[in-house]
Parts: C-alpha cells; structure tokens; sequence
C-alpha cells in the first residue's frame, strides 16, 4: 500500500504537470491542435483527482489495516483506535492533512473541469491556474513532506491519535476548515483567469457565486465546529482563546466575507472590479498564510504541528502567487474601470465599502496580534505575546461598529438615500434598541461595571437593532406581496424570499450573526468556582449546588479514568446529576478533561474534573457561561441563511398589470428595481 | 418624535452613567489574570489552566493575589510579571515604547482606510459634477412613484 500510494502522489504530480503545460500551450493555439491540447489537459487534471484519492485510500487503508511500517500511520494512529478516528488519521498529523489538502483541492479541480461547459475558454484558463496549485501541494507531499515514509523496523503498535483529537467533531471539523480554505482556490483561479484573458462583463463573478458562498459555509462550519470542539473538549471553560490557528481560521473567513458583500457592487453597479479582484486575491494568500501558521511552527499554538522546513516552501509559493498576480494586475488593470462611480455616502455602496473596509480592518487586527510575536522578535529580540485581552480591546469596538452597519446597510437605497428615508426607515429599529438597551440596565446590567460588560451591552442592543431592521424587511415586503397575492404576511414573507433568494437569505444570514452575537454578549456575566471536594462536599457557583456523591475510577484498554458524580442543586431544588471525568491516555499518557455540561438556552453548567489535591480530594471546577447556547443556534441560521441564498430564484410571480402601469414602467424604470 | 427620541435617549444615557464601575480586588485580579499566560507551555491564560500538575499556575495564582493587595496601579502588577516570569508572560502589549505600535497600528490602518474612502468618494463626486449628473432636479413623476411606494411599503 505504501508503495502505491507513492506511486499514485508522483503520478497525480506527472498528471498536474501534463494539465499545466499542455493547457498553456492549446491557449496559444486557435487550430484544431489547440483544441485536442486543451481536451488532453483538461483530461489529465480530472485524471490527477483519480490519482490522488489512490494515495489518499492508500493511507487511510494503511491506518485501517494497521501497518505501522508506514512512519505516519505509526505515530498517529494504534490498534486500539476506533475506525472513524483512523480514518481521520488522514489529516490528522502534518503529512497526511498535506495530502488531504491536496486531494480536496483535486477534488474541486475535478467538479471545476467536469462543468467546463459553463464557459470552455474561462474554465480552461482556471484549470491551469488550479494545476499550478495543484503542482505546488504535489510537489510538497512528494518531496517535502511525504506521508508514505517508511520506518527501518516494524514496531508492534502504534503511537496513537493525539487524545484531544479523539472527540466525534474532530472527525468533522477539520474537512470542513480545509473544504473552506482548499475551496477559495476556485474563485481565485476564476479571478486571475478572467483578468489574464481579459474576460468582459461579470461572468467570473456568476460563475464564482456558488462556489464562493459554499466554500465560505464550508469555513463557517468549520470555525464552529472547532468552537464547540474547544468548548466541549478543552475544559478551559470557552469557545474561542484567540490562539493562532483560530485566528488564521479567520483571516480568509473575514475577507471571503468582505468578497461575497463587495461583489454586488459589481453585478449590479459595475463598480469595485479592483477591489474585487485583489480581494479573492488576497483571500487566497491567507488561506496560504493560515496553513504556514499551522505547519511551519513559526507561532506556538496548541494546535500548530511541529517545527519543520515547510514554512519555507508556503513563504516562496507565497511570493510567486503574489509576484503573478501584481504582474497580471498591473498588465491588465485598465480592463478593471468601473462603469459607474459612487454619487453619495448616504448609499447601499458606500454600506458595502465601509463594511468591507471594517471587515479588512477586523482582518488586519488579528493579523497584527497574530504576527506582533514575530515582529517583536525581529526588533526587540524577544517574543511579546498577544492575547485575549489585545483582541478583546481591539477586535470588539471594531466589530460593533460592523454590527451597526449590518443594521443599517439593508436600509439604504443604492445610488443616493434621502435623509428623511433613513429616518424613517430607521425608526422602529433605532427605538427597539434603545427599549432593549433600557431594558438591560432596568434588569440589572451595568454598562460601566467593566470594558466586558459595556461591549456585552452594546452587543446586545445592536443585536435587537438588526432583527429589528430585517425583521421589518421581511414584514415590509410581505405585506406588499400579500396585497398582491392575497393569502397571509407569512406567505408574502415566503413568496418574497423565494423570489430574491440571495437577499432575503442574506438577511438570514445577518440574523444568525444578530443571534450569535446575543451569545457572545453572555461571557460578560460569566461566572466560575474551583475547590477540592472531599465526599459530600459543596461548591456553591451563582444558583447553582454541587455535591460530591461519589469518585469513581476506570480502566479501558485506551485509557485509565477518574470521575466524580455531582448531584446538581438549583436554588435548592434537585435538578440533574453531572459527571465530570479525566481521563489519562495510555500510549503517551496525556491527561484529558471530559467536560460535563448541562446546557439551557439561558445558561450553561459547565463542570471540569481538574485532578487531584494534596490530600486526594477531586478538585472540581464550575463556571456558569450565560447564553452560549444561542452562539450555536446563531450557527445553525447562518447555514440555514447561506442555504436559502445557495437556492435559485422561483419564477416571478405574474399579476395582472393595467395599462397605465405598463405605460408608466416604460417611462420610468427604478433604479435597484428586482434586486 | 425625534425631540422624544433625543429626550429618551439622553435619560438612557443618564441612566447608565449612574452606574459605578466595579475596582474590587476581585475584580482586579480577574482584570489582570485575564492578561497573564501561565508559563508551563500549556499555551493556557493563567486563570483558565487546567493542566493537571501544572508546576506554575499555583505560584502565579498566589503572586497575582499578593500582587493586587500590593500594588495600586495594574501596569505594576503587569510589570512585576514581567520582570520575574519573562515578557512572554503577559499577553497584553504595554501601552509604552514598542509594543504601544500594537495598538496604533489596526485603528491606524482603520484610520487610513476611512481617509482613502471618504477621498474616493469626493473625488467621484467632483466628477460627477463636473460632467453635470449630480444635482440633477428630481423629476415629479419619479417622486410621484417614490412616494406610492413608500405608502405601499410602510409598516
């Protein structure tokens, strides 16, 4: 297996490199020659998808059937590790999530090939920038970074998976993170293709939607199932630490985001075209930038693989991909002129701009925290760390200022919005949240109690003000399709967002944010308590009672384990029982807390067994984490949101038109009109 | 109405301001726990370590309370750390010399970045004018069909 698997990685390299110079030449040749080349390239890129998987089924197969001859199979999997956990194995150390990479990216090149009927010349062009990819991943896991190493003796069992990773999500959470990364290539190929070929009208950014707003719900998914996996597994109490690799996660995922909001200015104004191209340009880099902070080892993180040579390999193909872009740029930029120019700040354009500035702004933020580390070891000498506080400080007045903009951006009309429309537009939203911001302080909440509390406020109000705004969006539009069609509010609301999928589905998508943010606003009013609990000890936190019934103790064949088992009192009412659990792995044995968690929309009861005192007292930590069940259901409305906009348009709905409308419409065709 | 907004609001605002702000000492040491990183490579923020044995956590736990029954002002308790547990041991940027450019630097861009656009957009307006588009008079009838679309659409 490990043979063949060699074999099909160095094949698929030979196929990649068939697909890119063969493309290259049929683009410079108008015959019938020119046409066979591009066949015969556009063959060998779906061929090297075949290849790929070969390697990739390779390994997994090696994991499956335990042959630790294979170094990789060796140190990440061992005999006593569940099949779906050798199966994830494959991307579970720094070789094989190389060649997973690898394989999704052929993957899509495939999908991108096989629908190369959408626009030959176009996706021709994006084929070779993809193989030009391709080759650069291929040339990694041939030559740098090879999975199917092979050990000079063949131990009798493995070292195993690292335990954190042993979690069901972790089976999920990273082919959805690399889905989002690997997918950016797409539409950056699209991107640079249309520029090399000067390609005229939009038709890069139609093609490209789909794909760009399913690779980005790929990277949401991703973030929020490493979120939950912190959270459920770290036992730190949290979602989100602010480490490297989270925030790496984030930098294609903010600016993917600025790109999905930035190309409607061009579809429907024709403006941006620069912007929009150094975006998905940029946005490809740091999906780059994100796997050199994961591989190279060059900022300490838990989740960072060791120190290695790869670093240098992703900085120089880091350099070509920008050297090639700035030169087509630069060759090709007075094909970019926008067709129309802003006329007002007070606009749907000016909206998107200032959201996309913010958005690079919150981009630019994380990267200087990220990077600040080695900066300052380049100047000072020394490493100064960043951490949640930076971010807190930095990242949040920021992403108010994004949260306003989402409440008031869907008010303004493209082109020029009158004063007195805002207003108006803006009233009962603008009210509700200064109802909801009362409302808070009446209930208790002190703004200036701390930084912590006046961000959660502020969250929280600007929250209502967006559900506030789509909500009246949605109710607006309804009302006028239920004057047409009859039938309720409801099922104008429905008609209504399966006419203009993407936008209502956007609202959606705002909405889930709005939702998100209300949990995020609870870690504000957080509280926790740790103390040794002896037999029938309690340890008060917030409402909650907790008394230690008992301690037990296992032994599996994968791991030893301690738990303890807390009878859970609220207001002295009996309310469930909670076992927390650590657990100490035996290949390495690594410690690992196996957190007990009683969730409720208002609150979660988040219980971890620390280990052991002096005296052999279980040492429990509580924390009370307010609303963070709403973080996940906000989740789960962005992918519904993001669904919507992924489903085509229905049919408008025909009604009868009197003479004098169709007269008027003749004469006066509104801007925005069907949008 | 928009005199019983303003009116509201400001009651809201004075509302809030007669709020205090907590300087608690356990407020304190949660403010600047929550800028320490425990320095047992767990890679953890000193409060939140769970490391089970973690050789550091627990003299760090006990200095930061000692520290915030000795020292009045935050920063030195920060620069205590600093200075006997290594800079790496904080992970809030000093507001001084070097590290103050990681504070400067995402409000400059941001800074920058609004400049740029408020310019761009002048300028495109300038240009605007300059061939005669903007301040064109709004055609009546157009307002006509604004205004029935505004009555239609009111909530």
């Amino acid at each position: 297996m490990p043979l063949l698997g060699s074999f099909c990685l160095l094949f698929a390299l030979a196929l990649a490199l068939c697909c890119f110079v063969t493309g290259i030449l049929a683009t410079r040749r108008q015959d019938a020659t020119g046409i066979r080349l591009g066949e015969i390239a556009r063959r060998a890129g779906m061929a090297s998808f075949i290849a790929v998987s070969g390697a990739a089924l390779s390994l997994t197969w090696a994991a499956l059937s335990n042959d630790f001859s294979v170094a990789y199979i060796f140190h990440h999997t061992n005999r006593v590790l569940p099949i779906p956990y050798k199966i994830a194995a494959l991307w579970s150390g720094q070789e094989g999530s190389l060649l997973f990479w690898a394989w999704l990216l052929a993957g899509y090149g495939f999908v991108l090939r096989f629908r190369h009927k959408v626009d030959r010349k176009l996706t021709a062009m994006a084929s070779i920038i993809i193989a030009a990819v391709q080759i650069f991943f291929l040339l990694i896991v041939n030559f740098a970074a090879n999975p199917f190493g092979i050990l000079d003796q063949v131990p009798a069992d493995g070292a195993g998976l690292n335990q954190l990773l042993q979690y069901p999500e972790m089976v999920i959470h990273p082919p959805m993170l690399y889905l989002g990364y690997v997918g950016f290539s797409v539409p950056f190929a699209f991107a640079l293709a249309a520029l090399i070929l000067r390609y005229p009208g939009e038709k890069w950014i139609h093609i490209t939607r789909r794909w760009t707003m399913v690779t980005w719900l790929f990277l949401t998914c991703g973030i929020a199932l490493g979120s939950h996996w912190a959270y459920a597994v770290l036992g730190w109490g949290g979602y989100w630490g602010w480490d490297p690799v989270e925030n790496a996660s984030l930098f294609p995922w903010l600016s993917g985001t600025a790109f999905l909001h930035s190309v409607m200015m061009q579809e429907k104004r024709g403006m941006m075209k620069i912007w929009n191209v150094w975006l998905i340009f940029i946005t490809f880099m740091l999906t780059i930038v994100g796997t050199l902070l994961t591989r190279s080892g060059i900022i300490s993180s838990v989740h960072a693989f060791a120190q290695s040579s790869i670093g240098a390999w992703f900085w120089w193909f880091l350099v070509v991909v920008l050297v090639v872009c700035s030169f087509v740029f630069f060759k090709q930029r007075d094909h970019l002129k926008p067709e129309n120019t802003m006329e007002s700040l007070a606009s749907r354009e000016s909206s998107f701009l200032f959201n996309n500035l913010l958005l690079l702004g919150a981009c630019f933020t994380i990267l200087c925290g990220t990077f600040f580390p080695i900066l300052s070891e380049w100047v000072r000498g020394y490493k100064i760390n960043v951490g949640p506080p930076f971010y807190n400080k930095v990242f949040i007045p920021v992403g108010l200022i994004l949260l306003f903009l989402t409440a008031v951006g869907p008010l303004l009309a493209w082109r020029k919005t009158s004063m007195g429309s805002i207003l108006r537009n803006f009233r009962v939203p603008a009210i509700l949240a200064l109802l909801t911001a009362i409302g808070l302080v009446a209930i208790g909440v002190r703004p200036l109690h701390d930084l912590a509390t006046f961000f959660s406020w502020l969250s929280l109000t600007m929250a209502m003000m967006i559900s506030a705004t789509i909500a009246s969006e949605f109710i607006r539009g309804g009302r006028v399709l239920q004057n047409k069609l009859g039938g309720t509010v409801f099922g104008g609301m429905y008609h209504l967002t399966r006419r203009n999928t993407r936008r209502y589905g956007g609202y959606i998508v705002h909405f889930g944010v709005a939702v998100l943010v209300i949990g995020i606003a609870g870690t504000a009013f957080n509280l926790e308590e740790e103390q040794p609990m002896a037999l029938h000890a309690k340890l008060q936190v917030g409402r909650y009672t907790l008394i230690n019934q008992s301690t037990t103790q296992d032994d599996t064949p994968r791991y030893e384990s301690e738990a303890a088992l807390l009878d859970v009192y609220k207001d002295g009412q009996y309310m469930t029982q909670l076992s927390p659990e650590l657990r100490t792995y035996k290949p390495n044995d690594q410690p690992d807390h196996i957190v007990a968690n009683h969730s409720t929309l208002q609150e979660d009861l988040y219980v971890v067994y620390e280990g052991r005192d002096s005296e052999g007292s279980p040492v429990i930590k509580a924390h009370v984490n307010r609303l963070v069940a709403w973080v996940w259901i906000g989740v789960w409305i962005v992918i519904l949101g993001t669904g919507v906009a992924l489903v085509p348009n229905a049919a408008q709905i025909k009604s009868p038109v009197t003479v004098a409308e169709v007269l008027a419409a003749k004469q006066f065709q509104p801007a925005g009109v069907g949008k | 109405m928009m005199k019983k907004i303003a009116q509201v609001t400001v009651m809201a605002v004075a509302l809030i301001l007669l709020t205090g702000a907590d300087n608690s000492d356990a407020a304190r040491y949660n403010k600047v726990g929550s800028k320490i990183m425990c320095t047992c490579s767990c890679g953890q923020m000193l409060l939140q370590c769970n490391h089970v044995g973690c050789p550091n956590s627990g003299p760090m736990v006990r200095q930061l309370q000692a520290g915030v029954q000795k020292f009045s002002s935050d920063e030195d308790i920060l620069k205590w750390f600093r200075d006997n547990w290594g800079v790496t041991a904080v992970v809030e940027p000093a507001s001084h010399g070097f590290e103050l450019l990681a504070w400067l630097m995402p409000p400059g861009a941001l800074a920058l970045g609004f400049g740029i656009i408020i310019l761009v957009v002048r300028n495109w307006r300038r240009r605007l004018v300059a061939v005669g588009m903007a301040g064109v008079p709004i055609d009546p009838q157009i307002e006509a069909f604004r205004s029935q679309a505004r009555r239609e659409t009111e909530i």
